[in-house]
Parts: structure tokens; C-alpha cells; sequence
């Protein structure tokens, strides 16, 4: 099995302390201490509103992953709101809980339980980059 | 002031050719390049209730803001995970040593990010969870 690890290194001098975290993880299948051996990275260009399948259920066999999800735009007034759930497309019906809005330069890094598809909803009917990773 | 944060991923060998990724951001107001200037610091909790429990109360009025949520399962009997979820929404389960860093929306005041220490059981012994808010200005966001 493959050795696969994520680091975080987080410092905010919001406070008057200056916080500074920093960890490592290495990957495991649940519960145990075996390493991932799958690995899925892709690149989407999306241009409309439709909120639409981003990360499917049937695209892990497991039921649990690691979900990276990078907004390479540089400007960061462009978002893409990513949520949970079954996509709505252009329909308002909400069926999907929005998890968080990522800007341009955002990242984000999430355990995924595989139970409901990542969907994702651009802020900008132009042309959108989303860039993911899912270890499973 | 600046919160910045950094993703490092590395594999030799999960692919034929090694992989590492790494991406820094500095985290801003939403849609500006504004530094967030408000923060919970870093909390610990340790875990010991299989049902959800609230870590951070949404606020409606976080909605169009910007907030950064940082948690890490600190077990190291790698079986010992936490459960996290928003608005009842599974999200995933971060088993011993995972982390995760997500943007948290708060789409309304039932969007709390919840967690359960789903494996716990008298033998375990308690679950410690650290977690950090980053966020900008409204006055909610009180812990529960």
C-alpha cells in the first residue's frame, strides 16, 4: 500500500499571540493503519450558475476519502459555493447543505464519508477553473 | 495581520510518478483581498458523546462572510474517530491524527458544524478534538 501524507502548517497573528499550527497525517483506509492506494486528480472549467456534480459517490469504491479542492483563479471575487448532496443544476431547489464558499486561492481538505456526492455551484457564469484531489 | 495556510500533499508512490501538491493561501474577507481579522485561537475539546454535539454555532448573519475552520482529531488509536457534520449533513469522519480545513458558509443558523465521538465507548477513553475559527466580523459565533 502507498504512503501518502497531508500537512497543514496554519499562522495567524489575529491574536495578540501569534498562533501557529502545524501537522501531519499520513492517510489510512478507516480505522486501520493501511495506506490509501487510489488516487483521482482532475481539472473542470465550468461556465454556468448550474449547481452540478463535482466529486460523485461512484467515483470511490470506499467509504472514506480525503477530498483536496483548489479555486486557482487569482481574482478573489470569484468563488465557487461547494456543497453536499444531490446537485440541483439550474433548479433553486436547495437539496444539497453548502459546506463553504471557496475564493479565488482557496483551498480546502475534508474526510469524505462517500455517502452523497460533492457538488459545486460557480459564482461567475464565465469560465471557472476547479482543480480537486481524492485519495481513497 | 494575516492568517495564512498551507497544504502540503506527498505520496513516492501512490502513483507512477511521485505526487506532491502543496498551496498556500492567505485568508481574506469574502471577495477581497482584505486579511480576516478575527479568531477563536486554537481550542481543545475531548470527546466522550456518540451523538452530535455542537463545535461551532452558525449565525445567519455569517452567510456572505468569510469564516476558516480548522479541526484535528489528537487520538492515536487510529480506530478512535470523530464524526463531523453541518446541518445534520455528514460530512466525513477524521480518524486519529486527521485534520481537515474547510470554508464554512453558515447558510443559516442550523449550518453548526457538530461533531460525535462515534467510537467512543467506556474503554476508549475520551476523544481530544483542537479546532481554530478564522473569521470576520459579526458578532455571533459563540461555542456551544
Amino acid at each position: 500500500m502507498a504512503t501518502t501524507t497531508a500537512s497543514i502548517a496554519v499562522s495567524s497573528d489575529v491574536t495578540d499571540t501569534t498562533l501557529s499550527v502545524s501537522n501531519e497525517s499520513t492517510l489510512y483506509t478507516a480505522g486501520t493503519e493501511t495506506g490509501l492506494d487510489a488516487m483521482t486528480s482532475v481539472t473542470k472549467v465550468l461556465e454556468s450558475l448550474n449547481d452540478v456534480d463535482l466529486i460523485g459517490t461512484g467515483s470511490v469504491s470506499t467509504t472514506h476519502a480525503y477530498v483536496y479542492i483548489n479555486n486557482p483563479d487569482a481574482d478573489s471575487t470569484r468563488y465557487f459555493r461547494i456543497r453536499i448532496g444531490t446537485a440541483s443544476g439550474a433548479d433553486s431547489t436547495d437539496e444539497t447543505e453548502e459546506i463553504g464558499r471557496l475564493y479565488g486561492g482557496d483551498w480546502m481538505w475534508f474526510p469524505w464519508d462517500v455517502d452523497d456526492d460533492i457538488t459545486v455551484k460557480p459564482g461567475d457564469a464565465n469560465k471557472m477553473t476547479v482543480e480537486y484531489q481524492v485519495f481513497s | 495581520m494575516a492568517t495564512t495556510a498551507t497544504i502540503t500533499l506527498s505520496s513516492a508512490d501512490i502513483a507512477g510518478d511521485p505526487v506532491n501538491v502543496s498551496k498556500t493561501m492567505t485568508c481574506t474577507k469574502a471577495g477581497t483581498t482584505t486579511d480576516l481579522d478575527q479568531s477563536t485561537g486554537l481550542n481543545r475539546v475531548h470527546l466522550r458523546s456518540v451523538t452530535n454535539k455542537v463545535l461551532l454555532a452558525a449565525n445567519a448573519e455569517g452567510n456572505d462572510l468569510a469564516a476558516k475552520v480548522y479541526i484535528i482529531n489528537k487520538a492515536t488509536d487510529p480506530t478512535l474517530y470523530v464524526t463531523i457534520t453541518i446541518n445534520a449533513q455528514t460530512i466525513g469522519k477524521l480518524y486519529a491524527g486527521d485534520w481537515m480545513f474547510i470554508p464554512w458558509s453558515q447558510t443559516d443558523v442550523a449550518a453548526d458544524i457538530e461533531v460525535a465521538a462515534t467510537s467512543w465507548t467506556a474503554s476508549t477513553g475520551d476523544i481530544p478534538v483542537e479546532y481554530a475559527l478564522f473569521h470576520e466580523d459579526t458578532d455571533l459565533l459563540t461555542n456551544a
